[in-house]
């Protein structure tokens, strides 16, 4: 198992938390605590609103509803305060929080070094000699200290994901939120990347890990929730709810994922 | 389906642009046939001019007016030919007419050897002479004040003709149309016009602050054009312009339009066309 | 047919003429250098502020769309009229600025630059659009997600993809706009076309014309092949097999 929760306090805590896409109610309600150091997998059907809950804890989707407070500071601004990203707490959110995404989203227009250092020197304000060695450093850590001065459409999948993760490490983010990261990749590059997550993991970094990687969930999460329907059905260390669910929901969708 | 109200939406549309278009081919003030008359016929004669050039020809289509105008349609009546203006751009004007895009060209020309290389001439029908036409108060009243002045003219015409020969302007402006020159000289964009006389002194008379501070003696006179050849036209034309004139019908319009008796040398004026 | 030729391809005519006609195309290229430069840089402003974000900048982006719309809507050769007529009346404005002779210049160069500017601005400022929207999502979530603000995710990582994106239809605008100055010989600047048919009236020929047109072809030809280079180099960055535009 990972490097377990050491109990070294609250790092996330949504309450409550809803979001509406029109009409459509994505998240009804949702309830979640992450300790510091905790590797959380969440797992669930399409459309059960997993990828939406990481992108409200980062606030790409802002909320309508609920609660949410980080390092036990709470990111929302109150009422009066504007309506959308104005009522969060956005820098202070986005200076801790990292994000992969599915499809990567690396700058196509720079090289991968370069991908790394844009944010360091354009939000940290750190300087381009540093940056550059940062940069390096963590792109050496995940396996890519050769393709400092590629440029991302000559990476395959698996590399262009550990950049991506290299990216958001860049930041010293407190949390990290991997959202699908290996769901685009062809089977044979899905290894590597799950590596460098088993090694964030182990290096204590917090984690939230949306995925469809049983085996990974199984391994590395200390705690795994599975969602449906925009809640979470049930919650528990990887044994219990992957080997024994306790709901009819999880045991279908366990039933549907490893009859495969 | 969309497709199919989207092609029925453009057939109703060309439906109703070919409509008016047909329509428009049989109004009668919209004469566009080449070269209808010439001589010795009696459908109308098709007159190419540049209209507005007040006062020599302005208004609108269907209602033209002006002494070139009203002198040639006195003309036409005298030799049994109705004539129709239509407005043309006076720098290809005597290009269209060798073309036979009209049988006349009626827009206060001057007779010039240049010119006749391509058009046939009638006898003078007009004395005249340049202008300089300045704002109010304005300091150039003298050819060689022109000199490094920025002057406007029409282009095409003996006025941009003479400042290009005679005078040495700091810039010369070329524009379209004659009024075009005047609003210039009024938003100040230049210092001074050189322009036919009669057009001068309506831009005085129109109470836009302009005056005319000094007149070019050229010595130009103005004459009816038509296609080089076509000598049975032209005598026709040199005809009703005697008559006209004899039977004092000129002499009217002249008081009409320009306020004063026309010049004797009017009556005796001949041009040989070459 | 032999009138024809001598009328408009009278090469003798030409060669005589040729200073003329070029001092006249000289003009022409100024013209269009400078107005096409301001209107890549003023149509790029417009593209920004119009989707600035947030409620508060609500009149910006209105009056930026306002602006486009308009003059997309109003012909140039109107606006030349208005602009040269209008400002020089406009008392209220000092001398420098109501009748600009700026660079030796005169003041209907400078208005027709303004005319140009203004209208082609509009027009680029939708190019510079499209590109900006086709720019993937996912790329200002990932550089909002680390923290640039809107400001910085646009000037580091979208108009730089965007701007690459639409260099081709930007490049056809130019040459659009080359051929559009011709339309300030209404207000009497001696760019080519008001030389030419100067030329013309004088002496009823018009080879001046013709040469004219063929001084266009050769600046508008090179940049027409430039714009198909471009664009099948992009595509074959892209898409796998033979291009989809042959470039000559």
């Amino acid at each position: 198992m990972a490097g377990a929760a050491d109990g070294g306090g609250s790092m996330l805590s949504l309450r409550g938390v809803c979001k509406r896409f029109g009409e459509l109610e994505v998240l009804r309600g949702v309830d979640l605590e992450v300790k510091k150091g905790e590797v959380v997998c969440v797992l669930g059907p399409s459309g059960s609103g997993k990828s939406t809950l990481l992108r409200c804890v980062n606030l790409l989707e802002p909320p309508e509803e609920g609660d949410i407070h980080l390092e036990e500071r709470s990111i929302c601004r109150g009422p009066g305060s504007g309506t959308g990203e104005q009522s969060w707490e956005l820098d202070f959110v986005r200076q801790r929080v990292g994000i992969v995404f599915q499809q990567f989203n690396l700058f196509p227009h720079k090289s991968a070094l370069e991908n790394v250092t844009l944010a360091q020197e354009k939000v940290l304000g750190r300087s381009g000699t540093e940056a550059r060695s940062k940069g390096s450093e963590l792109l050496e850590r995940v396996g890519l200290g050769d393709k400092l001065n590629e440029y991302p459409e000559r990476l395959s999948g698996g590399q262009q994901q550990r950049v991506a993760i290299a990216r958001a490490l860049a930041m010293d983010p407190h949390v990290l939120l991997f959202d699908e990261v290996t769901s685009a990749l062809d089977p044979e590059l899905v290894k590597e990347v799950l590596d460098v997550m088993r090694e964030l993991a182990e290096e204590g970094m917090t984690m939230i890990v949306v995925t469809h990687e049983l085996g990974f969930a199984r391994e590395v999460a200390d705690r795994v929730v599975f969602m449906d329907g925009g809640v979470i059905v049930e919650e528990g260390p990887p044994a219990e709810v992957l080997e024994n669910p306790r709901e009819e929901r999880t045991k279908q969708f366990l039933g549907l994922v490893l009859d495969r | 389906m969309r497709t199919t109200r989207l092609t029925a939406l453009l057939a109703v549309l060309l439906l109703a642009i070919a409509s008016s278009v047909v329509a428009g081919c049989g109004s009668s003030d919209d004469d566009t046939t080449a070269g209808g008359g010439g001589g010795g016929g009696s459908e109308p004669l098709t007159v190419g001019s540049d209209i507005p050039y007040p006062p020599f020809e302005q208004g609108k289509p269907g209602n033209y007016t002006g002494f070139d105008v009203e002198l040639l349609e006195a003309v036409g009546k005298s030799i049994g030919r109705e004539v129709e203006f239509e407005d043309t751009s006076f720098d290809t004007i005597f290009l269209d007419l060798a073309r036979g895009n009209f049988d006349v060209a009626a827009s206060a020309a001057t007779i010039t050897d240049e010119r006749e290389k391509t058009v046939d001439f009638t006898n003078p029908y007009y004395i005249s002479e340049q202008a300089i036409l300045v704002e109010e108060g304005g300091e150039i009243d003298s050819v060689e004040k022109l000199n490094g002045a920025t002057v406007a003219v029409q282009q095409g015409t003996t006025g941009q003709e003479f400042v290009e020969e005679e005078g040495e302007a700091g810039e010369l402006r070329k524009y379209p149309q004659g009024p075009d020159a005047v609003n210039a000289l009024k938003n100040g964009t230049v210092e001074a016009v050189v322009i036919d006389i009669p057009v001068a002194e309506n831009a005085e008379n129109a109470g836009q602050g302009l005056e005319i501070s000094a007149a070019i003696p050229t010595e130009e006179e103005y004459g009816f054009a038509v296609a080089q050849g076509d000598t049975e036209l032209l005598e026709e034309l040199n005809e009703g312009l005697k008559e006209v004139i004899d039977d004092g019908t000129y002499a009217q319009l002249y008081e009409k339009w320009f306020k004063h008796e026309p010049p004797k040398e009017i009556e005796t004026a001949t041009h040989e066309a070459s | 047919m032999e009138e024809f030729l001598k009328q408009f391809f009278d090469v003798g005519f030409m060669v005589d003429h040729f200073d003329e006609v070029l001092d006249g195309f000289w003009i022409t290229i100024q013209l269009s250098v400078i107005s096409g430069v301001l209107a890549l840089i003023w149509g790029l402003i417009l593209a920004t502020l119009r989707q600035l974000p947030g409620k508060a900048l609500m009149p910006v982006r209105f009056f930026t769309i306002a602006y486009i719309d308009v003059f997309r809507g109003v012909p140039l050769l109107l606006l030349i009229l208005i602009i040269a007529g209008g400002i020089p009346a406009l008392e209220f404005l000092p001398e420098s600025l109501r009748l600009p002779e700026w660079f030796g210049k005169p003041d209907n160069f400078w208005f027709g630059v303004l005319a140009i500017t203004i209208t082609y601005g509009a027009y680029m400022a939708e190019v510079y659009r499209s590109g900006i929207e086709s720019v993937p999502g996912g790329q200002m979530e990932a550089a909002r997600s680390l923290g640039m603000s809107h400001g910085q995710a646009m000037r580091s990582v979208i108009l730089p993809q965007a701007v690459r994106k639409v260099i081709a239809p930007l490049l056809n605008d130019f040459i659009a706009l080359t051929k559009d100055t011709t339309l300030v010989s209404v207000i009497a600047l001696n760019e080519v076309v008001l030389v030419g048919s100067d030329i013309q009236s004088e002496t009823f020929n018009s080879s001046a014309l013709t040469l004219g047109a063929l001084l266009f072809l050769a600046l508008t030809l090179p940049l027409a092949r430039l714009v198909d280079k471009l664009i099948s180099r992009e595509q074959s960055r892209f898409t796998r097999g033979a291009p989809r535009v042959e470039a000559l």
